[in-house]
């Protein structure tokens, strides 16, 4: 499974593709299945320069009967700083916060290593 | 404290008026992301994690309380009410909307504050002691030479585009408060036997994935020749630096495969070649910003002051404060207080716009409205009567910033790693908080003693951990954070000699839930290995990595 983010243009936040719009909330996320249609809307998201930086697609995997990012830089990005939990998404709470923030392991991100490559 | 004239106001204001149009034509779609990145971070404005970071410059390190008000200010209008002090004697702020960046830098402008070259391939933000003018042993006030070295390269068109970023440090204390020897340069002001001022000049230091302590190439440069010189130097780099490989492109690398000679050899050629009168600064001009570091009006006090030791009798908080935290001033009845802004439990050169504005009130009441930073991301009050210091105490308890651990085990170096920074492999915050708590009794922390434990959330090394007496580097290991140890590292010098080594590699790398263990196994051997009066990293120097791997590894379970 695969979701697809970005950091907004013009304030930076983290935000998650869903059916053709940028959403907050990981929760909200559209979560593909197959990748013809993530790539397709990796490809639109792309086309939103004035929107959106730098689109990519993360993994996915199930915690706790959750779907959550398999990379712990990318659940770092959905919830907050790990050291502030007042702070980013993760003060708003709810279920797969909780799905997140309780995940273990991790795997290298493909948002690092793009930005690595492009450095 | 050199305040900006016309001209730096009308450079300030120019690059304000032009990054405006920059983010207004980003914002409309005029300008693509690659053609922007380049000049939001030539104003210090990158993207992490969670949002846009400015990184504001703060030159050599030294604010007054105007400045200091106005950090609390942007912090508190435009982030999230609190700011991060880096080891480059910069503030980072990690919760800022692009679209608010003009106004924010419009703001700074005000009070002579910006983010011009705070990134980029060029001379960043130039860093010296936070002690200049205050200190006995300094030759002459680094600072003078520092401002002359920002004024000069400011904008200077053929050092904007260097093949990478270029770091310069200077000091004038046979105590080196600057890391000098891991910059690109690194600039040691003395007096050679005749008592002429200069420089030693030393290069091709740095950290990141390729540490090389700095080496000297010119012993006594003549103090006039000092833009010169350095001119001399990046034109060497410039012409020779590796543009096609950015992990080699550093000076560093080029002074290695020349040799510290050769390279040498080459700028004392190139710098013979050059017009010096057209570079080096006028005698007027250095006259005038010499006359912005003037000594403060200090009033004749005694050298020991009654209140002082009274409030040391009376409170042993405060005795220890004054026995970790205060240092001897040049003027009799003064001292500079350090403020550790390393509280345990809180997070590493953080301090919150409330403490902004109460240590800027502190500094204009008591400290002649001086604050410094240092690279170990502390503060410094630098002109405190010793009447004032137990005042002094007594705020900054108030506001949580009273901690008596200065180079003491919990007095840690921390960059913002994984909760912040796109580039970290892992955090580094939390690993500092978890060691800080094992060394959060006093006591404690002063019978170990002098202990600088730095840690780096990844191989760029902004928490200088190659150079810890503990260093911990946050890797990725098969996705994972892991962490290698380093021990005996050090960024230290005073009058007999130079002491800055590089940390030798303690073993595998441990996870992140056995971190703070194996610090504090670290320790334990350190305890039970030291001689009367040794240091952590004098012990480790005598006995070497074996009893420190058995204290870690010993029971080690493979991960």
């Amino acid at each position: 499974m695969k979701a697809l983010t970005a950091n907004r243009l013009d304030d930076g936040d983290v935000v998650f593709w869903c059916e053709g719009r940028w959403v907050r909330r990981f929760a909200d996320a559209e979560l593909f299945a197959e990748s013809g249609p993530a790539e397709a809307a990796a490809a639109l998201a792309r086309a939103q320069p004035t929107v959106v930086v730098d689109p990519y697609l993360i993994d996915l995997e199930e915690a706790d009967g959750v779907l959550v990012p398999v990379a712990f830089r990318e659940r770092v990005r959905a919830l907050g700083p790990t050291i502030h939990p007042d702070l980013g998404k993760q003060a708003e709470g709810g279920a797969v916060i909780r799905a997140m923030q309780a995940a273990t392991g991790a795997a290298r991100s493909a948002g690092r290593l793009g930005l690595i490559r492009k450095k | 404290m050199y305040r900006y004239d016309q001209i730096d106001r009308d450079i300030v204001a120019d690059r304000c008026a032009e990054f405006r149009a920059q983010v207004a034509r980003r914002l409309s779609g005029e300008l693509s992301e690659d053609q922007f990145k380049p000049l939001r971070l030539m104003n210090g404005l990158y993207l992490q994690l969670h949002a846009y970071m400015l990184r504001i410059a703060i030159p050599y390190g030294s604010l007054n309380s105007a400045k200091l008000h106005r950090l609390a200010h942007v912090a508190r209008t435009w982030d999230r009410g609190y700011g991060h002090f880096t080891t480059r004697t910069n503030l980072q702020l990690h919760w800022i909307r692009l679209k608010d960046a003009p106004d924010i830098l419009d703001s700074l402008a005000e009070v002579g504050l910006h983010a011009i070259q705070t990134s980029g391939n060029t001379i960043r933000n130039i860093t010296s002691d936070p002690y200049a003018g205050a200190v006995a042993d300094e030759v002459d006030d680094p600072r003078v030479w520092t401002e002359a070295l920002r004024q000069w390269s400011t904008v200077h068109p053929e050092f904007s585009y260097l093949p990478r970023k270029f770091k310069i440090a200077v000091t004038a204390s046979a105590r080196d408060r600057t890391a000098v020897r891991v910059y690109d340069i690194g600039l040691k002001l003395r007096r050679n036997r005749d008592g002429a001022l200069g420089f030693g000049v030393l290069v091709g230091g740095g950290l990141g994935r390729t540490p090389i302590l700095g080496q000297t190439i010119r012993e006594h440069l003549p103090a006039q020749h000092l833009l010169s010189y350095v001119a001399a130097i990046l034109r060497v780099y410039n012409r020779h630096g590796r543009r096609d490989n950015i992990h080699k492109a550093r000076i560093k690398v080029l002074v290695q495969s020349l040799g510290a000679e050769e390279f040498g050899r080459q700028v004392e050629a190139e710098w013979r070649a050059m017009d010096h009168a057209a570079v080096d600064l006028p005698d007027d001009e250095l006259a005038r910003i010499r006359g912005a570091f003037g000594a403060p009006a200090f009033e004749a006090r005694p050298a020991r002051s009654a209140a002082f030791e009274a409030a040391k009798a009376a409170d042993p908080a405060f005795a220890r404060f004054a026995r970790r935290n205060v240092v001897a001033h040049k003027q009799a009845g003064y001292a500079l207080v350090n403020i550790a802004l390393k509280t345990p439990g809180e997070v590493p050169g953080d301090c919150s716009a409330d403490q902004m504005d109460a240590i800027a009130e502190l500094a204009a009441r008591f400290s002649f409205d001086e604050v410094r930073l240092t690279y170990a991301q502390n503060l410094v009050l630098p002109h405190v009567a010793l009447d004032d210091v137990p005042a002094v105490h007594a705020r900054l308890a108030e506001i949580g910033l009273a901690t008596p651990n200065l180079d003491l085990a919990s007095d840690i170096i921390a960059c913002p790693g994984l909760d912040y920074c796109a580039l970290a492999n892992a955090r580094a915050i939390p690993i500092a908080q978890q060691i800080a708590a094992r060394f959060a009794d006093p006591e404690l922390a002063e019978d170990v003693g002098e202990l600088k434990i730095k840690i780096s959330g990844c191989i760029n090394a902004c928490g200088h951990h190659h150079v810890g007496h503990i260093g911990i580097l946050g890797v990725d290991k098969r996705g994972e954070e892991f962490y290698q140890l380093t021990l005996g590292g050090e960024a230290d010098g005073d009058a007999a000699g130079d002491r800055s080594r590089l940390g030798d590699l303690l073993g595998p790398a441990l996870p992140y839930a056995r971190v703070a263990e194996a610090v504090e196994a670290v320790v334990g051997a350190y305890r039970r290995a030291r001689a009367p009066g040794e240091r952590f990293v004098d012990t480790y120097a005598r006995v070497g990595l074996q009893p420190f791997k058995e204290a870690v590894y010993a029971d080690a379970h493979p991960a």
